[in-house]
């Protein structure tokens, strides 16, 4: 760190302690992301069933979901794989394997992040902007919402990714990319459900 | 039972005597900077009460303009009733956002949770800081948004008239909100990893002082319900820049869906507010009755049992909006149910001073008056579940006068009661406890005088946030108006008690109520680590073994007759 921090009083007794603590903190973070798509979801859901009589949620002529999300969605599940492997890599104290899954994941998000803003141009030059109404623009604030989530994600991946270039992490303490895992399969996790959503609600018209 | 003069072993006093007293936590380090960089909890709390007294401040003066505006019916002291609706948003988003919600959480018991828990610190302290620091970033944000033409939507920034009023400032607040939101979720995160992960060896879940269950508890929903609001800001300030729609019926929107939004956060921040007052009633009154809490475990689950509720009731807010008969039935049976646990504690409150040997110190006097605002706050609410009787009260002065028995009745008057409670641990002086006593008796008085009157105004039909008024309600608003200048004279003096301290204030022993929870046996100020040895953890509500000793000028904890410290001390504790 740049600035000395000199009255840093570690509360923790040993690395151990503060990995558990650490995890534990994630599960906490984790409730947290997911209340903000619990609120997003339950949001949209009351807006599309909740139409004004005479008004249509998907007008004729709306374009359709974007099929790039079928690869989008493709892309994350293989990054949370490759994610996988590394922690277990990391476990194993596999320090190549460990440095190519890591890279291989952070190549594997902003992959997602390209195919999501396909995703969106496909939808926009079709059409689907202000006039068509809430069915395009709650599509682009849900998945807005969740591609902030993964943008916020590169920055913790980027530092164990460097990390685990300079050997850092070894069998006996790897949490950084635990952690790093974690949020990543959450995010995966609210991927689907989100994706599963806007699926069942664009389908039924 | 005796008391023995030797040196418990463990006890108090070797933890303090081990170093000079003169080396605490203030003048560990030195210069600026050890501050604006610093991990250790105690000084981030330091930092957040001082932000948070001077936004008081700030919210108050706002408080004294609206009341004097109120003085006469039409213009008083302001031509124009668009800056009346500026002050009165900026009294209320002061208040809530930058004051009660981060007050007991985020100042207090920053300081003292990981003393009371006999940890190092909260267990990440780099979080702590940078929660912090969101504070101070929302703090600047509400003051770009006063330079940018200020905000006057009221602090529930209703739709649709903040998405079309023309204030300026709206989406700088709205994004301050948002900020200070993320500020109260870190902090609640890193309490509850802290309690969960560094309770030291001994203290179980049910030898923890109330003060952490009312934490605990508080910090559940500041994780789980501030991200509703959070997403709801942002959805807001979407809506209001691009015009998407969602909170707009014309488009196929839905206005009250924001409401919806609103008080599923909003109704549990109330409880963000109230439930840390709890936990520092309960401590103040078993220490200053010297008598174990009553129904320790009914109290620790009311608080738990609170915030369960709080989850599950916020559509009593909405009873005038149009939600359907039924969802008003639920939400109305529900919200009365919250009345079970917040009597529980009340009771339990009134049954520890019952038979206790009740010191009057100024902490006390406060925990007095909270029993008193409290109970009247909450009664009044149910006049307000009540469908029936909410429809004729909604929106008037009577829905103004009940919130401000219970955020500032209960939950500020609990907060100041704390600062009082644990001034002498924090900075290591003794205020005027006549001043501080005199001063208390002041606040309440002039709070009752200002909000009870608001009770009778609301009652005959005076709606809330109107700059004029029909000459009929006048005799109501000068009363109030008096009322609250009373209560502006006691915080002064509270403030000249406080503040004396620093020049004229005794010196602290570390234990001068008598508590027996592990804050009390560390030095006052304490150490930059608090504890130099991880300290042995005791039945927190036994205070059979404080002793008052004339040498500390406090009390002492003497353990040595206790059977479960020491096997060869039998049965003396029975007797207690």
């Amino acid at each position: 760190m740049a600035i000395k921090t000199a009255n840093f009083i570690d509360p923790f007794d040993s690395a151990q302690e503060r990995g558990v603590a650490g995890v534990f903190g994630m599960w906490v973070f984790i409730a947290v992301v997911a209340m903000i798509f619990v609120a997003c979801i339950l949001g949209y859901v009351v807006v599309r069933f909740d139409q004004p009589p005479g008004r249509e949620w998907m007008p004729e002529g709306t374009p359709g979901l974007p099929s790039a999300l079928l690869l989008s969605s493709a892309v994350l599940l293989i990054s949370s794989w490759t994610m996988q492997l590394a922690v277990r890599a990391a476990r194993l104290g596999q320090q190549m394997q460990l440095v190519y899954a890591m890279g291989a994941t952070l190549g594997l998000a902003l992959l997602f992040l390209a195919v999501q803003a396909l995703a969106w141009n496909e939808l926009w030059t079709r059409h689907a902007t202000i006039e068509s109404g809430l069915y395009a623009w709650t599509f682009y604030v849900l998945t807005g919402v969740h591609a902030l989530h993964v943008i916020g994600g590169l920055p913790p991946m980027v530092y164990v990714f460097r990390r685990s270039r300079e050997g850092q992490y070894t069998p006996t303490d790897y949490n950084g990319v635990v952690l790093c895992a974690m949020y990543w399969h959450a995010l995966d996790v609210i991927w689907m459900v989100l994706y599963a959503t806007l699926w069942i609600c664009s389908a039924l018209t | 039972m005796t008391t023995i003069q030797l040196p418990s072993p463990g006890a108090m006093p070797d933890t303090i005597e081990a170093r000079p007293a003169s080396d605490n936590y203030l003048t560990h380090t030195r210069g600026i900077l050890s501050w604006i960089f610093t991990l250790d909890h105690k000084r981030i709390g330091v930092m957040y009460m001082w932000s948070v007294l001077g936004s008081f401040l700030l919210g108050g003066t706002f408080a004294l303009l609206l009341r004097t505006e109120l003085l006469t019916p039409g213009p008083t002291i302001t031509e124009s009733a668009d800056t009346y609706n500026q002050w009165f948003t900026l009294h209320g988003a002061i208040m809530v956002f930058l004051v009660i919600i981060p007050s007991i959480p985020a100042a207090l018991g920053n300081i003292i949770l990981p003393i009371m828990l006999g940890a190092k610190d909260v267990a990440f302290p780099r979080l702590n800081l940078f929660s912090y620091y969101l504070w101070v970033t929302g703090a600047v944000l509400c003051v770009v948004s006063l330079a940018m033409g200020g905000f006057d939507t009221g602090w529930t920034f209703y739709t649709p008239y903040s998405t079309t009023t023309t204030a300026g400032g709206v989406i700088p607040v709205l994004t301050a909100a948002f900020v200070l939101g993320f500020s109260s979720i870190f902090t609640g995160l890193n309490f509850i990893v802290t309690v969960h992960k560094l309770r030291p060896p001994g203290m179980t879940w049910f030898r923890m002082p109330l003060f952490l269950w009312a934490i605990y508890a508080t910090a559940i929903i500041q994780v789980l319900a501030t991200p509703v609001l959070g997403i709801t800001l942002l959805l807001l300030i979407v809506e209001r820049t691009v015009n998407i729609g969602i909170f707009n019926p014309s488009m196929g929107g839905d206005p009250v869906l924001y409401q919806h939004f609103f008080w599923f956060y909003s109704h549990p921040a109330v409880y963000i507010m109230i439930l840390p007052a709890m936990g520092i009633i309960s401590e103040i009154i078993a220490i200053n009755s010297h008598r174990a809490i009553f129904g320790y475990r009914l109290i620790a689950f009311s608080s738990i049992a609170i915030a369960f509720f709080s989850f599950i009731v916020w559509g009593h807010h909405m009873f005038t909006s149009g939600q359907s008969a039924l969802m008003n039935t639920l939400f109305s049976a529900i919200s009365f149910s919250v009345a079970i646990p917040s009597a529980v504690k009340v009771f339990n409150w009134i049954a520890t001073l019952y038979k206790g040997s009740v010191s009057l110190t100024t902490p006390m006097w406060y925990a007095l008056a909270f029993l008193f605002l409290f109970t009247i706050g909450g009664l009044t609410g149910l006049h307000l579940a009540t469908l029936s009787t909410d429809v004729h009260l909604h929106d008037t002065y009577f829905v103004v006068a009940h919130f401000h028995y219970v955020m500032m009745g209960s939950a500020l008057i609990g907060m100041i009661g704390g600062l009082h409670h644990w001034w002498p641990k924090i900075f290591g002086r003794m205020y005027d406890e006549r001043l501080g006593t005199i001063a208390c008796w002041i606040i309440f008085i002039g709070f009752n005088v200002t909000f009870f009157t608001q009770f009778m105004l609301g009652s005959q039909g005076m709606p809330r946030r109107y700059y004029d008024y029909q000459p009929e309600f006048q005799i109501y608003h000068v009363i109030s108006t008096i009322g609250s200048y009373i209560m502006a004279v006691g915080f002064t003096l509270t403030a000249i008690s406080l503040f004396g301290s620093f020049f004229n204030g005794k010196k602290a022993p570390a234990n001068p109520w008598g508590g027996r929870s592990l804050e009390w046996q560390c030095a006052s100020p304490p150490p930059f680590d608090n504890f130099a040895k991880a300290p042995r953890v005791g039945d927190c509500y036994d205070f059979s073994v404080v002793h008052w000793d004339p040498k500390l000028g406090g009390y002492r904890v003497d353990e040595s007759n206790d059977p479960e410290v020491n096997p060869a001390a039998q049965g003396t504790k029975a007797a207690h």
